[in-house]
C-alpha cells in the first residue's frame, strides 16, 4: 500500500521536474530566440532603412551591387526587399544585393529596403576572426618619412595608437605634417583611408566601415564612414572625428572593409541616399519574424501566437484558468477553506475581472442579497426541487436584467456589471445558502458564502495581475507545470492549515497566536 | 484567542487529517463501487438483514409521485413510523411520527403536521430535496425506534446515537452524539450537538465536547456527562464489526441507536465518517489505525470484538 503511494508520488514528482525543466528550456528558448520579453509591454525598436540609388545608364549592361547591413549582434534583419524597375535580376548574396539588367536608357531608381530591430540581448559580442597581418601600403620614400613623423607626433597624444592618429588628424588648426600628407579634398573617407594606411604601415590591421546612424525619421542622408582597427584581438570601431571607440548607439554597419556601399557598373553620376523610419513593435509581433529567421517557422505556426488575434485574446483568458484552479486547490486542500462548490470561487473571480473589483463585489452582494430574499419567500411555497431552483435561476436573470437597465439609464457601472456574473452559479449560491440557512442556521450559511468570496478575491488578485496574465500567456508551458503540481497536490496527505486550529484542543503543547 | 498547534505536535498526537483520511484511509480501503450500498438506506437495510444485523424494520418504500397519495395505507394499523429519504444525510428529511390519525401527525419533536404537509414532505423526498446532489430519491418508511429511557436525561429531544469507527472490521473509536437545543434536536456535531468520547472497551464516557470545547454537563439538561455509560456495549460493538463484512468497507462509521425493547440497532453506515470523533475522544485516530493494521486478519466479527475487548484490557 505504502509502496504504491510512494511510486505514485514518485512519478508525479518526476513529471513535475520534467515539466519544470521543459518549461524552463522553452521559456529560455522563447526569450533568447523568439525575443519574447519578460515584461508585458516591452517594446522593440524596428527601423526601416531605405537605400535609394539613382544613376544614369551609360549604355552598357547594368550591374548594381548594394551592401546589405551587417547582421551582427546589435541589430537583426527582419525583412528586406528591393524595389527596382522591371527586368532587374535580383540576387541576395551574403553581404551584398546584386541587381543586373541589360543596357538601359532612362535614369534609374532603385530602392533597397531593410527592416532591422534592436537586438538588445545580443549586444556586446562581436564575432572576430583574426585578420592577417596587413601588407604595408606602397609609400614612396617621402611618404614613408612623413608617415614615421606622424606616428611619432601621434604618440604624444592620448589613447591607443588608433585613437592617437585620429586625434592628430582631427586637430584644429590642422597639423602641418598632416596637411602635407592629405590630399587636397578633405573628406571623412579620405581621412579614414589615410589613417588606415598609416596603421597598416605599423602592422595594425584596419579597414573602413560604412553604416548609417539610426534616428527617428531621417531622410536623404549619406552613409557615415567609420574606422575599424584590430587591436588586442578584436575589431573595434572608431569615430573618425572624435576618436571615440565602439559602435555609437543606434549605428548600424552596412559594410566592413574595402568596397563602397553601392557599386554601379553601366551607370554614371550615381547618387545614394538613405532614409530611416522608426517604428515600435511589441515583442509578440516580432516573434513570428524572428522565428522565421531562425527557420523555426513551423514550430511557431503551431504555437498559439500565430493564431488570429481574436483567438489569441480568448486563449489569453483561458491560459490563466489553470493558475486560478491551482489557487482553489491550495485554498481547499492545503489551507482547508470550505467553499460552495469546487470552482464557484474561480468563476466569481473571473466575473470580477470583467466588472472591476469594487463594482463587481457590490453588484455580487446585491444580486445574492435580493435573490436570497426572494428565495426565502419561495421556500414558503414549498415548491418541488427542480421547479424551485429553476425559479431561482429565472429570478436571477430578471434581477440582472433590471440591474442592466438601471445601470444604463442612471450611468451606474456597478449595476451594469451585473451581466458578467454567471447566472447558474449565482442561482446555485443562492439556493445552497438558503438550504444551509434552513438546515444549519444563518451563521453557517453566511460563513460558507463568506469563505467562497474570500477565495474568489484571492483568486481575483492572482488572475487580474497583468504581469501574471502576460507570463501565463507568453510562457504557456507553465501550465504543464501547474498540471503536474495539481496532480501532486492530489497526493498531499499532510494537515490542512485550518486543521491546526480545529484539532488544537487535542495537543498538549499549544501555542497562543 | 486562537489556539494553533504545529503540524508536528498534531502528528505526535496521532491526529488524522482530512487529506490523509481521504487519500490513505478512504482511498485505499473503501472501493468506490461499494458506496451506493451504504448511501442507499434501502439497500443497507437489506444487506444488514442478510448479515444478521438488527435495524428498524422496513415498512415500505414509495418510489413514485403517484404512489404518494397511498402512503396512509402503507402505515395502516401502526401506531408510529418514520419517513426518511433513502439517500439522505445529516438527518435531513427525516420525519419521526410518533402518533397519527387520518389528518394529523405528531412528530417526535412535538410538531403537529397536517395530512397535506406530510404528503408534501414525501413528495419533496421523491424530488430529491434532501438527497445528495439533489437527484431523485425514494421515501423509505420504517419502524420507529423506541428509544431507551436510559438516555432521556442525556439528550434534548432527538435521540442520541452511538458512532463507532470500524477499521478493517475492528472497532477503532466510538462516541455518542447528544442532541442539544442549539443543534435543533439533531445529533450533528457541527450544528452544536455534544460529542461524548467513549472508551472502546467499556462504553464509558471519557470526554465530551461541544463546538470543539470541553464540556462536562449537557448544556440543556445539565446532566453529568462524565457518568455516561452505554449499556449493552458489546452488542453495539458487534453490530459495528459486522458492518465490515456487510458492506466490504475497510473504513466505516456505524450509527447505532439503542431500542428499549430490541436492543442496539444499526441506523446506517457511513463510508466517509467525519473526523470530529477524535476531538470527542481527545485522542487521534492515526495510532489506533496503525495498531489495528497489526491485528490478525480473517477473524469473525465476534472474534474481532473479543480481540478488541481483550486487547484493550491488557493495555489499561
Ligand atoms: N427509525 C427511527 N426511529 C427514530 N428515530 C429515527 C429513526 N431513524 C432515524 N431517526 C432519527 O433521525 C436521525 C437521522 O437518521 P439517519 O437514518 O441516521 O439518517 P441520516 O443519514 O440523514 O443521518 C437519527 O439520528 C435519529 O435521531
Ligand atoms: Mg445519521
Amino acid at each position: 500500500m505504502l509502496k504504491k503511494l510512494k511510486s505514485v508520488r514518485f512519478y508525479l514528482t518526476l513529471a513535475l521536474i520534467i515539466s519544470f525543466l521543459f518549461a524552463a528550456f522553452s521559456i529560455y528558448y522563447k526569450i533568447r530566440y523568439w525575443g519574447f520579453a519578460l515584461e508585458p509591454k516591452e517594446l522593440t525598436n524596428v527601423w526601416a532603412i531605405e537605400t535609394h540609388i539613382t544613376f544614369k545608364p551609360t549604355g552598357d549592361p547594368i550591374k548594381v551591387s548594394i551592401a546589405r547591413p551587417n547582421a551582427d549582434n546589435t541589430f537583426k534583419i527582419l525583412d528586406e526587399d528591393v524595389v527596382a524597375p522591371n527586368k532587374y535580376m535580383v540576387q541576395f548574396e551574403k553581404e551584398r544585393v546584386i541587381l543586373t539588367n541589360t543596357a538601359q536608357q532612362k535614369e534609374q531608381d532603385i530602392y533597397y529596403r531593410v527592416l532591422v530591430y534592436d537586438n538588445k540581448k545580443g549586444k556586446g559580442k562581436v564575432y572576430a576572426p583574426k585578420p592577417e597581418v596587413p601588407s604595408p601600403p606602397i609609400f614612396d620614400e617621402q611618404s614613408q618619412l612623413i608617415a614615421r613623423q606622424l606616428i611619432l607626433e601621434a604618440a604624444k597624444l592620448e589613447g591607443n595608437p588608433v585613437q592617437q592618429l585620429i586625434k592628430l588628424f582631427a586637430q584644429e588648426p590642422p597639423n602641418e605634417t598632416v596637411m602635407a600628407f592629405m590630399p587636397k579634398r578633405k573628406s571623412a573617407k579620405n581621412t579614414a583611408t589615410i589613417i588606415k594606411d598609416i596603421l597598416s604601415f605599423q602592422e595594425i590591421p584596419a579597414r573602413l566601415a560604412w553604416g548609417v546612424k539610426l534616428s527617428e525619421d531621417k531622410k536623404s542622408f549619406s552613409a557615415d564612414v567609420m574606422l575599424e582597427a584590430y587591436l588586442k584581438n578584436k575589431w573595434e570601431v572608431y569615430n573618425i572625428e572624435t576618436a571615440e571607440k565602439g559602435i555609437p548607439k543606434n549605428f548600424i554597419i552596412f559594410q566592413h572593409g574595402g568596397e563602397s556601399l553601392v557599386d554601379v557598373e553601366g551607370g554614371e553620376n550615381s547618387v545614394t541616399k538613405f532614409s530611416v523610419i522608426k517604428s515600435i513593435s511589441t515583442s509578440f509581433n516580432m516573434a513570428s519574424h524572428r522565428a522565421k529567421l531562425l527557420g523555426d517557422k513551423n514550430w511557431f505556426d503551431y504555437s498559439i501566437y500565430s493564431l488570429p488575434i481574436a483567438q489569441q485574446t480568448a486563449l489569453k483568458w483561458l491560459m490563466i484558468f489553470p493558475l486560478a484552479i491551482l489557487v482553489v486547490v491550495i485554498a481547499r486542500n492545503m489551507i482547508g477553506i470550505k467553499t460552495m462548490g469546487t470552482f464557484t470561487p474561480m468563476l466569481i473571480a473571473m466575473a470580477l475581472v470583467q466588472t472591476g473589483f469594487l463594482p463587481g463585489l457590490i453588484c455580487f452582494a446585491l444580486i445574492i442579497g435580493i435573490g436570497f430574499a426572494i428565495r426565502l419567500l419561495l421556500s414558503k411555497l414549498n415548491l418541488l426541487l427542480v421547479p424551485r431552483i429553476s425559479a431561482v435561476v429565472i429570478f436571477v436573470i430578471l434581477i440582472m436584467q433590471f440591474f442592466a437597465i438601471v445601470g444604463y439609464q442612471w450611468h451606474l457601472d456597478i449595476a451594469s456589471s451585473a451581466l458578467f456574473f454567471p447566472i447558474i452559479i449565482m442561482a446555485w449560491i443562492i439556493e445552497r445558502a438558503s438550504i444551509i440557512w434552513e438546515e444549519e442556521g444563518i451563521k453557517n450559511a453566511m460563513k460558507e458564502v463568506f469563505f467562497s468570496v474570500v477565495v474568489a478575491i484571492l483568486t481575483y488578485f492572482v488572475i487580474v495581475n497583468p504581469y501574471i496574465r502576460y507570463i501565463m500567456f507568453a510562457f504557456n508551458e507553465l501550465n504543464l507545470v501547474i498540471l503536474c503540481l495539481v496532480m501532486l497536490l492530489g497526493t498531499y496527505t499532510g494537515y490542512r492549515l485550518t486543521e491546526l486550529l480545529r484539532f488544537a484542543p487535542l495537543s498538549k503543547d499549544k501555542t497562543d497566536v | 484567542m486562537f489556539k494553533f498547534i504545529l503540524p508536528h505536535s498534531l502528528r505526535q498526537a496521532g491526529i488524522l487529517g482530512m487529506n490523509y483520511r481521504n487519500y490513505e484511509i478512504i482511498g485505499k480501503n473503501n472501493p468506490r463501487h461499494l458506496y451506493p450500498l451504504v448511501d442507499d438506506k434501502v439497500q443497507t437495510k437489506q444487506l444488514a438483514a442478510q448479515a444478521g444485523i438488527n435495524t428498524p424494520a422496513l415498512i415500505g418504500v414509495i418510489d413514485a409521485q403517484f404512489k404518494v397519495k397511498n402512503f396512509l395505507s402503507l402505515v395502516k394499523g401502526r401506531k408510529e413510523f418514520v419517513i426518511k429519504p433513502a439517500h439522505g444525510s445529516g438527518g435531513k428529511g427525516v420525519l419521526v411520527i410518533k402518533k397519527f390519525t387520518q389528518n394529523y401527525f405528531r412528530t417526535a419533536s412535538e410538531r403537529v403536521l397536517t395530512y397535506n404537509q406530510v404528503y408534501q414532505h414525501i413528495s419533496n423526498i421523491l424530488s430529491g430535496l434532501y438527497s445528495l446532489g439533489g437527484r431523485n430519491d425514494v421515501a423509505l418508511f420504517e419502524e420507529m425506534v423506541h428509544f431507551s429511557t436510559n438516555f432521556n436525561q442525556y439528550s434534548y429531544r432527538g435521540i442520541p446515537d452511538v458512532r463507532v469507527i470500524v477499521y478493517k472490521g475492528y472497532p477503532a473509536l466510538a462516541m455518542m452524539r447528544l442532541a442539544t437545543q442549539e443543534s435543533g434536536g439533531r445529533a450533528n456535531l457541527h450544528q452544536g450537538a455534544v460529542g461524548v468520547g467513549l472508551d472502546i472497551r467499556t462504553g464509558q464516557a471519557i470526554a465530551a465536547v461541544q463546538h470543539n470545547q470541553s464540556v462536562f454537563q449537557h448544556p440543556d439538561t445539565h446532566v453529568d456527562l462524565t457518568k455516561l455509560q452505554v449499556p449493552l456495549w458489546k452488542e453495539h460493538l458487534l453490530i459495528a464489526a459486522k458492518g465490515y463484512e456487510m458492506s466490504g468497507l475497510g473504513y466505516l462509521g456505524a450509527d447505532i441507536v439503542l431500542d428499549q425493547f430490541r436492543g442496539p440497532m444499526m441506523l446506517e453506515l457511513n463510508a466517509r465518517p467525519g473526523l470530529a470523533i477524535q476531538i470527542a475522544n481527545k485522542k487521534g485516530l492515526y495510532h489506533r489505525l496503525k495498531e489495528i493494521d497489526t491485528f490478525p486478519k480473517n477473524l469473525t466479527p465476534t472474534e474481532r470484538v473479543d480481540f478488541v475487548l481483550a486487547q484493550s484490557k491488557d493495555k489499561n
